[in-house]
């Protein structure tokens, strides 16, 4: 739910690729935004979880009782309590289940164990300080490769004799899923008969987006009328409602999801918390709304985490470097339980994407799924579904067989791009690539940065003892899940909807069932609409969030607003003009036949003079519509797409290193983003900087690290860093345009793709300038320790 | 976070002194620095609480210790287990007990920590220097305690 304010800007009629600031910000940057935390309702409780401090333990007891003898503290309720409502345990988004508070056990650190309800938020802390628990600790698995050990000890006794899970069979009782995609046999077959192999091992390590808003959730069940009111921080309101209703049995009706302001979501805020259905059922039990907002290190602790990729690769290219074939094997760890939020059919998300811009006749990819003493998620921190992996896999890759050719990575890059003649291209994985021009960005980039001087100047520096590297990535995005044939999450197709009311006096309600959250929707939703209807934008208002009101849909991530909801948006604003077509005839006097729409306005054709505007068209339509035609103007569409899109881009860095401190200074960093048709060039260009200054912070500076009893090592921001100012390098950027041949608008998607392209142009700088040391590859984060122990290792001892 | 120290406490008193300290959970809780409150069950378990202070986590742990003392081997056993504030702490320590030439007790300790929650994971880079003065202080203290009785 959105209540806008104004902006003095004067603007009128501003449709695509017009860089008008967004409407949003006016009350963002006086402090006037509604947060999840701003909302407060009469007589509403507090609630605090208690967690566990082990990875792993058996639970022996719960006591309450000094909890409740605390002023204000009004209940307590248990795993026990939960199963006399049924919710002691609810359906993951991937075909697994997990408990709500723990049952019999915990399975990670910071596992929810109880919830507090108290008449303040103080009062609740402490009832949650006083609720004494007594554990049994149990063996902890924390690495990966040792969660299948024979001897690995059992940590969902809930379906240890289960051995077909929701995606096949299980091959032991920590394994959840097998999934493999293209023919291994022909891909073994290719890479035998390669001339060059390469092969490497890299991990992706576990991170995590931290939002600087929290999750949090107020239930407000209204007992005289049944009806369920939910304010919650989610960037999915409508599929919270289905999920709510099928969990919990209320009728869909009498559900009410309200996604207020939110501080920030990249994938964090999409799945189904704990503390959101304790939350929910305090208010049920107890009557009064109930207030639940984490702490820093329940968000760190317990939210959806990114990534855990462990992936191994083999690629086979021909000795002048003609890429043949490439195998993938991957071992993902997904903590307790399979939460991660893939659509239904993709248990390992579009990881198939790992192919990227490059024309492989012959591939294999293949991911096991693990359990692990961790917390659950997976596909978090502006990801479109595991393409953040693949990407930086398959970019990485290239420069370790450059490496290994003794070829510039530019130039292996250039002589295996899919060419532009080859869209719609079919990847070795399945994939049908819409459009790009992989050869014309990344020669933008290259230009831009003065690539060829710059390795004259690497040489030379290189000849110094200096330290200096260049990094490359030309990734291909695949976004905008999806077309309703392969895409659905818990069955639920995954179109979006758009709804246009034109009022009489020519200003327009647009309402999206997605929802964003610092994406600029606000903005673009009404210049496409502006610029499909020739409506001034300042008079467009747009709204998300409420699902008594928006079009059904499934929200926002994934970089899928603009691909779906963006495309609802135009065909509704298509629709409405073709019946303003017929008011615009009758009020011209002529046959719709003769009425066309140029520059924004109906024209009689061949009489340029004679012209309404779509104002006026608005007003006829609830004051003179033509005889036999329905009054009003108002329209909804739900677009399914017929493909994904695949937005791309090239990255190009610069890092010098100082041999003392093994500090990297990033010096330039040049970004060529092409994602087709560009609504709004400020908006894009904001979210490229906001999402290259997280890739930087995934490479260089954070982890989710946890130590071998399952501590999780990264519970706050001083030991888990989000970047400044003052690290943050200065971006520049840049465009392409190669629109997408069946988007409405040619438009693609921007958002997640800085974060997928640009950390293995960091590591690839870094192990640029490190190559003559014999540095072949370097995990992330690259911090100046690990760096400072290469050149110790390496002998470089001189400042 | 698993925790691994040992040390050596020069006693001024006889061995047999040192083992009827050891013996005596009274005697032994006065040693545990900042104690605010003890529960002897039996000769051999005592429930302590005690203040702590690990970067930003502050507050009281509530410690189950049992004593275990084994004169055959001349050692000394302790467990520990229990916590606060979201944290928890399993101890497991040993001392033997060595006589002297010159009526003093050496006491050749070792201990073994696992601790969990924030105390592990919120003052992780000061919890190391922490306990490791949390335990020599606890030995130092009874260097001095058994030289007085």
């Amino acid at each position: 739910m959105s209540v806008q304010t104004p902006n003095l800007e004067p603007k009128g009629i501003q449709g695509l690729g017009k860089p008008i600031k967004r409407k949003e910000d006016a009350r963002f940057i006086v402090g006037k935004g509604t947060y999840l935390d701003d909302i407060n309702l009469p007589g509403m409780l507090y609630m605090a979880l208690v967690h566990s401090p082990y990875a792993h333990a058996k639970i022996l007891n719960i006591d309450a009782s000094e909890a409740l003898k605390i002023p204000g503290v009004k209940a307590v309720i248990t795993a026990k309590d939960l199963a006399a409502a049924g919710l002691s345990w609810i359906p993951t988004l991937a075909g697994d289940k997990q408990m709500v508070l723990a049952d019999g056990k915990v399975l990670y650190q910071y596992q929810e164990v109880a919830a507090v309800f108290a008449e303040t938020r103080q009062a609740a802390a402490d009832g949650a300080a006083a609720v004494q628990v007594e554990y049994e600790p149990l063996p902890v698995v924390v690495d990966p490769y040792k969660a299948t050990d024979p001897d690995a000890p059992v940590l969902r006794e809930d379906i240890k004799d289960k051995m077909e899970g929701a995606h096949g069979p299980r091959r032991h009782h920590n394994h959840i899923w097998n999934w493999s995609v293209g023919s291994k046999e022909e891909t073994e077959k290719a890479l035998a008969q390669s001339e060059v192999r390469i092969k490497q091992h890299m991990v992706y390590p576990r991170s995590h987006p931290a939002p600087l808003e929290p999750c949090g959730c107020i239930g407000d069940m209204n007992k005289a009328t049944g009806r369920l009111t939910v304010y919650m921080t989610t960037q999915a309101p409508h599929a919270i409602r289905t999920v709510l209703s099928l969990v919990t049995g209320i009728p869909e009706n009498n559900i009410r999801v309200i996604s207020p302001d939110i501080g920030g979501g990249f994938g964090n805020k999409v799945p189904v918390y704990p503390g959101y259905v304790c939350a929910i059922v305090g208010s049920i039990v107890l009557g009064a709304p109930v207030k639940w907002v984490e702490t820093r290190t329940e968000n760190l602790t317990t939210t959806g985490f990114a990534r855990d990729f462990h992936m191994d690769i083999e690629i086979g290219a021909t000795k002048d470097g003609k890429v043949t074939a490439m195998k993938v094997y991957t071992l993902a760890d997904h903590g307790a339980f399979d939460a991660a939020a893939d659509p239904s059919k993709y248990p390992a998300g579009l990881f198939s994407i790992c192919t990227g811009s490059y024309d492989f006749q012959k591939a294999y990819a293949e991911v096991d799924a693990v359990y692990t003493n961790k917390a659950p998620g997976g596909v978090a921190y502006r990801c479109s579904f595991r393409v953040t992996e693949a990407s930086y896999l398959i970019e990485r890759s290239m420069d370790v067989l450059a490496h290994e050719l003794k070829m510039d990575p530019a130039e292996l890059r250039l002589k295996n791009f899919i060419r532009p003649e080859q869209f719609p291209y079919p990847s070795a994985l399945g994939w049908t690539y819409d459009s790009g021009d992989y050869e014309k960005t990344l020669k933008v980039a290259l230009e831009r940065i003065g690539y060829y001087e710059l390795r004259k100047e690497q040489a030379e520096k290189r000849a110094r003892g200096e330290l200096m590297g260049i990094g490359i990535s030309t990734f291909t995005e695949i976004v905008g899940a999806g077309p309703s044939k392969d895409f659905d999450i818990l069955g639920i197709k995954m179109f979006d909807g758009a709804e246009i009311r034109v009022h009489p006096s020519g200003s327009a309600i647009v309402r999206a069932g997605t929802r964003h959250q610092g994406q600029g929707h606000e903005t673009t939703w009404a210049q496409i609409v502006s610029e499909e209807l020739g409506l001034d934008v300042d008079k467009i208002i747009v709204e998300e969030g409420d699902t008594d009101t928006a079009p059904y849909g499934l929200g926002t991530y994934a970089s899928r607003s603009t691909p779906t909801a963006g495309g609802a948006m135009a065909l509704a604003a298509r629709r409405i003009r073709e019946k303003a077509k017929k008011i615009a005839a009758h009020l011209l006097e002529v046959s719709e036949n003769d009425v066309e729409w140029v520059d924004k306005k109906f024209v009689v054709k061949g009489v340029p003079s004679k012209s309404v505007t779509m104002n006026e068209v608005a007003f006829a339509a609830y004051t003179n519509p033509p005889p036999g035609l329905e009054p009003g103007l108002e329209t909804t569409y739900y677009y399914d797409p017929p493909n994904l899109t695949f937005p791309h881009g090239a990255y190009v860095c610069v890092v010098d290193i100082d041999k003392g401190t093994g500090e990297v200074k990033v010096r330039r960093f040049v970004a060529i983003d092409d994602c087709g048709t560009i609504i709004n060039p400020m908006i894009v260009e904001g979210q490229v900087h906001g999402g290259l200054t997280e890739g930087f912070a995934i490479a260089f500076m954070q982890e989710i690290a946890f130590d071998e009893q399952g501590n999780h090592l990264a519970s706050n921001f001083t030991d888990y860093l989000l970047p400044t100012a003052l690290e943050t390098p200065r971006w520049e950027t840049g465009h392409t345009v190669t629109p997408s041949p069946h988007h409405p608008l040619g438009a693609k998607g921007v958002g997640e793709s800085p974060t997928v392209g640009s950390p293995a142009a960091f590591v690839n700088a870094v192990v640029d300038a490190l190559a003559h040391l014999g540095v072949r590859h370097i995990d992330m984060p690259i911090t100046r320790e690990k760096v400072w122990r290469i050149l110790r290792q390496s002998g470089i001892d001189s400042f | 976070m698993k925790l691994e120290y040992s040390g050596q406490e020069k006693v001024q008193a006889e061995p047999e002194k040192v083992w009827r300290f050891v013996q005596d959970p009274h005697k032994v809780a006065s040693c545990l620095p900042d104690l605010k409150a003890v529960e002897i069950k039996d000769e051999k378990n005592l429930v302590a609480t005690v203040g702590v202070a690990v970067g930003p986590v502050r507050g009281t742990f509530k410690f189950n210790i049992e004593l275990d003392p084994r004169p055959e081997e001349n050692k000394m056993l302790v467990r520990l287990r229990g916590g606060g504030l979201g944290s928890a702490v399993d101890l497991t320590a040993s001392a033997n007990i060595i006589g002297q030439d010159d009526q003093t007790t050496l006491l050749d300790w070792s201990g073994v920590a696992n601790v969990s929650g924030p105390a592990a994971t919120v003052g992780g880079r000061v919890l190391d220097a922490q306990a490791k003065r949390l335990i020599e202080t606890v030995f130092a203290n009874m260097g001095q305690k058994m030289a007085e009785v």
